[in-house]
């Protein structure tokens, strides 16, 4: 049986003037798989992942999530994006945030769906706090707990760890995992190899298109190197 | 359009505002502060006194003629006497001949020159003549009235220009803040449609301009006793209408910065202009021809000419030039909401 498709990316390309961004990007990730955008700074991923969250426009190629437009997907409640850097009103509680958020995405009976959220996220008891006084990985906490009200059914999260301690950030790992078992499918970008080895496949990017795709296990037999970030090395130095 | 998400993009406005106190103050404290200000330079109708000096010798007479006046006359010889002048500390020296006087001004600051000039000339007359001049002419007011004070004519205009100028800065810095602070990315990838989000704005911070200018306008008229004729809610009929708009423009106008710096940079392009040629300074028919085009797209000249026509005139607003004012600031309210909703691209990066 094939698994049916979260995302299905073919020949993408993006422009932004003289920059390309992304130059025929194809990648498909299967629903309920954790999928590891994986790649330097500048190589295309937050242009992909905004693509997909319909902010973006691809200049050419098709792109469908759950076999529609990604728009028409986001105009049901469908995604959820977490951005790179948290989006929450800074002189709102999590709360109110949270019940901002709830309310645009149409959750039904929010109360206790956002309290279940900031369980997940360890935030129950700040929850009246105002974003402004939280710290950095706070905030970064309760971004992801806005993205998870409405149970989207992709998950998109840019770079979701960054600024989280480590201690945090293996939490997050072991709820996205919780996740993509009860059925989300989540396209994670990062540049952070212990994250990447987490996911069940990744895709190797570099200057707008994907490099080599597969599981750690894979890419690292494909490189024939140690670990991963060696692997990573050798295929984005390999001649394409 | 789901007004439930509107509705939600306007409460949040209000939830962030009731924490930012900044904004709070300069929404209701300065426009209260700057109004207090210009009612004290404005409101009262006394005179500031002319200090005239005479060259030489005076016809005691000349001292009876100016009783009355604000001219307080002196005598000193004439190289201190053209001293006193050049330094400021005098308005004008008086020199008699045998044909007449001359007046010699200090005369940087035209409005005060000929504001006394006519007096002197007045009490010369009288003192050549030899008696009192009486005038033939009696004078009645249509509008306004003697007691009239600068601050009673300005007021119409003030009341809308304030309330205009506030909103605007307060509504372009806030929208551009959800611009670059990621929210507005963030708030487009979820099913919030774009028209939703300007009504969202406009139902939030309508909300609080409709609050500041009744502040300003039961300012203007209980505390700084401005004499208006109008229906007070007709005046506020007029300034809702123009405020309505100084929110849209601010959200449409914030597309076209990238940062608050650049944002306060419109000012000068965007507020000036209009405090300059909607007829708050210089009525628009004295306006030079080139300019009177310009005037008829500011929506601040018909707020101006509407306001003036209420306060002072005590038009009604069934009166078919409010109306026509009413309608022309909220056509250019909608028409600055739909420029709004076309701004918010999805391609920005």
């Amino acid at each position: 049986m094939v698994a049916s498709l979260a995302v299905e990316a073919r020949d993408v390309r993006k422009c932004f003037g003289p920059v390309t961004a992304l130059d025929g990007l194809s990648l498909t990730v299967t629903a309920g798989e954790i999928y590891g955008l994986l790649g330097p700074n500048g190589s295309g991923k937050t242009t992909f992942i905004r693509i997909l969250a319909g902010l973006v426009r691809p200049d050419g190629g098709t792109i469908s999530v759950f076999g529609s437009s990604p728009r028409a997907v986001v105009a049901t409640g469908g995604v959820g994006y977490m951005t790179q850097a948290p989006a929450l009103y800074g002189e709102l509680s999590i709360d109110e945030n949270l019940t901002f958020f709830a309310t645009l995405e149409g959750v039904t009976d929010p109360a206790p769906k956002i309290e279940d959220a900031l369980r997940r996220v360890g935030l129950l008891d700040r929850r009246r706090s105002v974003v402004s006084t939280l710290s950095g990985g706070m905030r970064t906490r309760a971004s992801l707990a806005a993205t998870l009200l409405h149970a989207p059914r992709l998950l998109l999260l840019d770079e979701p760890t960054v600024g989280v301690d480590p201690a945090q950030r293996r939490d997050f790992w072991e709820h996205f995992r919780a996740l993509a078992q009860s059925g989300v499918t989540l396209l994670v970008s990062s540049h952070v190899m212990d994250e990447a080895s987490r996911c069940d496949r990744l895709g190797l990017i570099r200057s707008g298109r994907v490099l080599a795709e597969g599981s750690a296990r894979e890419l690292i037999a494909r490189a024939g190197t140690a670990d991963l970030e060696s692997a990573f090395l050798a295929l984005s130095e390999a001649p394409a | 359009m789901n007004p439930k998400r509107a509705g939600a993009v306007a409460r949040r406005i209000v939830l962030q505002f009731r924490r930012d106190r900044r904004s709070l103050g300069l929404l209701f404290i300065a426009p209260i502060l700057v109004l207090t200000l210009v009612g004290q330079l404005w409101g009262s109708s006394t005179t500031t006194k002319v200090r005239v000096i005479a060259a030489g010798d005076v016809d005691p007479q000349l001292y009876e003629a100016l009783r009355g006046t604000n001219i307080e006359l002196q005598a000193m010889e004439r190289p201190a006497a053209l001293e006193e002048v050049k330094a400021g500390r005098a308005d004008a020296m008086i020199e008699f001949s045998e044909t007449g006087a001359t007046v010699t001004v200090e005369g940087s600051d035209p409005t005060r020159t000929s504001s006394f000039v006519g007096q002197v000339d007045a009490a010369l007359t009288e003192l050549i003549i030899g008696s009192p001049l009486r005038s033939a002419v009696t004078v009645k007011y249509l509008y306004g009235g003697p007691d009239y004070t600068l601050l009673d004519y300005l007021a119409p205009v003030l009341i809308g220009f304030f309330a205009y100028f506030f909103i605007f800065l307060l509504s372009c810095v806030s929208f551009l803040r959800e611009r670059t602070s990621g929210t507005l990315e963030r708030l487009l990838a979820s099913p919030l449609r774009r028209g939703e989000l300007i009504v969202g704005y406009l139902g939030g911070f309508g909300i609080f301009a409709l609050l500041q200018a009744l502040v300003i306008l039961a300012f203007t008229v209980f505390v700084l006793k401005v004499q208006y004729r109008g229906n007070l809610a007709t005046i506020f009929i007029v300034e809702a209408a123009l405020v309505v708009g100084a929110v849209s423009l601010g959200l449409a106008i914030s597309a076209f910065a990238r940062n608050e710096l650049q944002a306060v940079q419109f000012i000068p392009l965007v507020i000036l202009p209009q405090a300059f040629l909607s007829g708050l300074l210089v009525p628009v028919d004295q306006l030079n021809e080139w300019l009177r085009p310009i005037s008829t797209v500011l929506p601040l000249t018909y707020a101006t000419e509407a306001l003036r026509a209420v306060m002072v005139k005590g038009y009604a607003l069934t009166d078919p030039l409010i109306v026509r004012d009413v309608g022309i600031l909220a056509a250019f309210a909608v028409l600055m909401a739909i420029a709004a909703v076309l701004s918010i691209r999805r391609e920005v990066a």
